[in-house]
């Protein structure tokens, strides 16, 4: 019987759930070191944003199949990882997941952190052979939860997530930070992630969603607040991380002026969120302000990524030019 | 610490594809005594079909090893572990190192595993002490050997493994009634990770040989490696749906188009270069036009026979 507690692990929910997650996993771990902004730009996951047409809050963590995207990212910081997940209806599940018992143990006993959806993605930082028991963090307090081994992966959604980290290798800081434009041109380019489903928007199209979606009213009232907050805070990552490495390409200095730009623009947004009856919701007569400030906000970003592309266009893109054998695929 | 060798196992490439290498290492396991044509069906890598525009040689193995290969285990109820990369990412080394010591611990259960050596080959062992691994290519009997440090080293810049960890029972109806949803699937739908400028899937795949063969804009030699490996996948599936049409015989039409489909593609990889090269694609085209059209009608088959399943999974039939 043996068990282990990372008590170092700390989960501070902030950005997406998954960077807060990798943020606390990674830092604990001294795989990675400098503030969150910089994680959330590096691995790209900053860019990512996605819009389901009713405003539901799953909008914010739909950016598409979480394998190839949380590898992408995870992968641009040059650390080992290795993902499990899926239908918990199928009937390999319980091997799976018994599996995955074991490889986040492994991990727990190395001394790393791991990544769990719970939904949101959460940390799970300790177990107990003996009661058979996982602790992880989702945030909302130091204690957080409990999952049973038994329970493992099982949770009011269909699908269930798991990750777990190793080793890493040094990657050059520009190499990294070419690649973290890269996706982000990607994630702005693609309108639909999560084919064939074509009601959760990405990038440029997700904007267009997002103001439809304000405008004919019907919406999701916590998911529109939920994703408002959280393209808020991409926001201003963004705007921090390119005013970290602006220096590596003189367009990113000028992609810099764009977001900080953007994000005096968008704070407004904050004003057009109401608390009534203890509860955050959409100021309804400001809907129209919101949009405006959306709009501007588009044009914005629009001009930034178009000087992404302007740097990646001077370096080859071998994993972009090169058809790969893994990616993209609709679930089965 | 000496050399560890699966003696016993063996490959034979025909569809030059994974369910080769997959069916070697099941029936050397004890995992499986269902014939290669039996694990191509219920695995759905049989009614796999997609080409290069350009009907390049390499059109049978260009599809989403992960996606595919994970789903192709599933389906028969083999729970699996598998990674893939280029070769020439920053991080491949941390992978490499993994996936020789994953194979190396299969090989000691006495399981064999697939890995990408220019094509799907068979890890049967390994010998610690020169740091190589030996595999099979289905070629011949003889043991291949590659070096640890090689690994994941190819002509093109994949690598690519996967072990199989466990089975577990699954009722046998229940699979091949999935395989007949995901045949259909596999010919309606495009695989989103391939641009579609330069591939063509299922019913479209067809449509693209004949393009190519009109347009005489296609490599020739590609073409007819094409047909080879795709000749091999369809007898395989015509052999699996004949069993099929043995439980439902609401499946009999589908299982005489498949019966006819690989007969035409027997007809296709017989017609030998001619000296007018024009000749030879005139009877190509005609037969691949038929093929087509035989192919759609054993789907139809297959469709009115899932109907009620396909029904039932609105807009996204290929969800389980």
């Amino acid at each position: 019987m043996s068990s282990a507690c990372l008590e170092h692990i700390r989960l501070i929910r902030e950005s997406k759930s998954y960077t807060d997650s990798l943020y606390a996993v990674l830092t604990a771990a001294h795989i990675f070191n400098g503030p969150k902004y910089m994680l959330s730009g590096l691995s790209g996951m900053a860019f990512k944003f996605t819009v389901h047409e009713k405003l539901l809050p799953m909008s914010v963590t739909a950016y598409g199949q979480w394998g190839d995207e949380h590898w992408q990212a995870v992968n641009n910081l040059g650390v080992y990882t290795e993902w499990d997940g899926g239908r918990t209806r199928h009937p390999t599940f319980r091997y799976y997941q018994q599996d995955a018992v074991q490889a986040v143990k492994d991990s727990l006993d190395r001394g790393i952190g791991v990544i769990y959806w719970l939904p949101e993605f959460g940390v799970i930082y300790g177990y107990d052979d003996e009661d058979e028991v996982f602790y992880v963090q989702d945030g909302s307090s130091r204690e957080g939860q409990i999952v049973l081994y038994h329970n493992f992966g099982l949770n009011s959604t269909p699908f269930w997530y798991c990750q777990v980290f190793g080793e890493h290798v040094h990657v050059a800081r520009e190499t990294m930070i070419l690649e973290s434009l890269r996706l982000a041109i990607l994630d702005w380019e693609t309108p639909y992630k999560t084919l064939p489903h074509t009601d959760i928007a990405s990038g440029r199209m997700a904007y267009a969603f997002l103001r439809q979606g304000l405008e004919k009213g019907g919406f999701d009232e916590d998911g529109a607040v939920y994703i408002l907050d959280n393209y808020l805070c991409a926001r201003t990552e963004i705007r921090d991380y390119l005013q970290a490495v602006s220096g590596t390409w003189p367009e990113l200095g000028q992609a810099f002026n764009l977001y900080d730009h953007l994000v005096c623009t968008v704070s407004g947004i904050k004003g057009c969120i109401k608390e009534t009856a203890g509860l955050r919701r959409v100021d309804r007569r400001q809907v129209h302000e919101l949009i405006a400030m959306l709009t501007a906000a588009e044009s914005l970003e629009e001009q930034a990524i178009s000087l992404f592309r302007a740097i990646a266009g001077k370096y080859p893109d071998l994993k972009r030019s090169t058809v790969p054998r893994w990616g993209t695929h609709s679930p089965r | 610490m000496g050399a560890v060798l699966l003696s016993e196992l063996q490959m034979k490439a025909e569809s030059r594809s994974y369910v080769d290498a997959m069916h070697g290492i099941l029936a050397h396991g004890g995992w499986t005594t269902l014939a290669k044509p039996m694990l191509s069906g219920m695995s759905v890598t049989g009614f796999r079909f997609t080409v290069n525009r350009k009907l390049a040689a390499d059109s049978s193995t260009v599809y989403n090893w992960m996606a595919e290969n994970f789903l192709a285990a599933d389906f028969l109820g083999i729970t699996s572990s598998q990674q893939a990369g280029y070769s020439f990412d920053v991080t491949f080394p941390l992978y490499q190192k993994r996936a020789v010591s994953v194979i190396k611990r299969s090989i000691d259960h006495g399981m064999g595993a697939v890995f990408w050596k220019d094509g799907f080959v068979i890890a049967a062992g390994y010998d610690d002490e020169r740091s190589e691994l030996y595999y099979l290519d289905g070629s011949n009997d003889e043991h291949q050997i590659v070096p640890y440090a090689d690994f994941g080293i190819n002509r093109s810049p994949y690598w690519y493994y996967q072990v199989f960890d466990s089975r577990i029972e699954l009722d046998e109806l229940a699979v091949y009634k999935e395989s007949c949803i995901q045949a259909i699937y596999k010919w309606e739908t495009h695989d989103p990770m391939l641009p579609e400028s330069h591939y063509a899937c299922g019913r479209s795949a067809y449509d693209a040989i004949i393009h190519a063969l009109r347009t005489g804009d296609y490599d020739r030699a590609g073409a007819r490696q094409v047909f080879n490996d795709y000749a091999a996948s369809k007898r395989d599936v015509q052999l699996y749906v004949d069993t099929l049409q043995g439980i439902w015989p609401q499946l009999s039409a589908a299982a005489a188009c498949y019966t006819r489909l690989s007969q035409l593609f027997a007809e296709i990889v017989g017609i030998t270069d001619s000296a007018e090269e024009t000749a030879s694609e005139a009877e190509w085209i005609r037969l691949v036009m038929d093929a087509r059209q035989t192919e759609e009608q054993a789907i139809q088959s297959m469709e009115s026979f899932m109907r009620e399943t396909i029904d039932n999974r609105y807009n996204d039939i290929a969800l389980r």
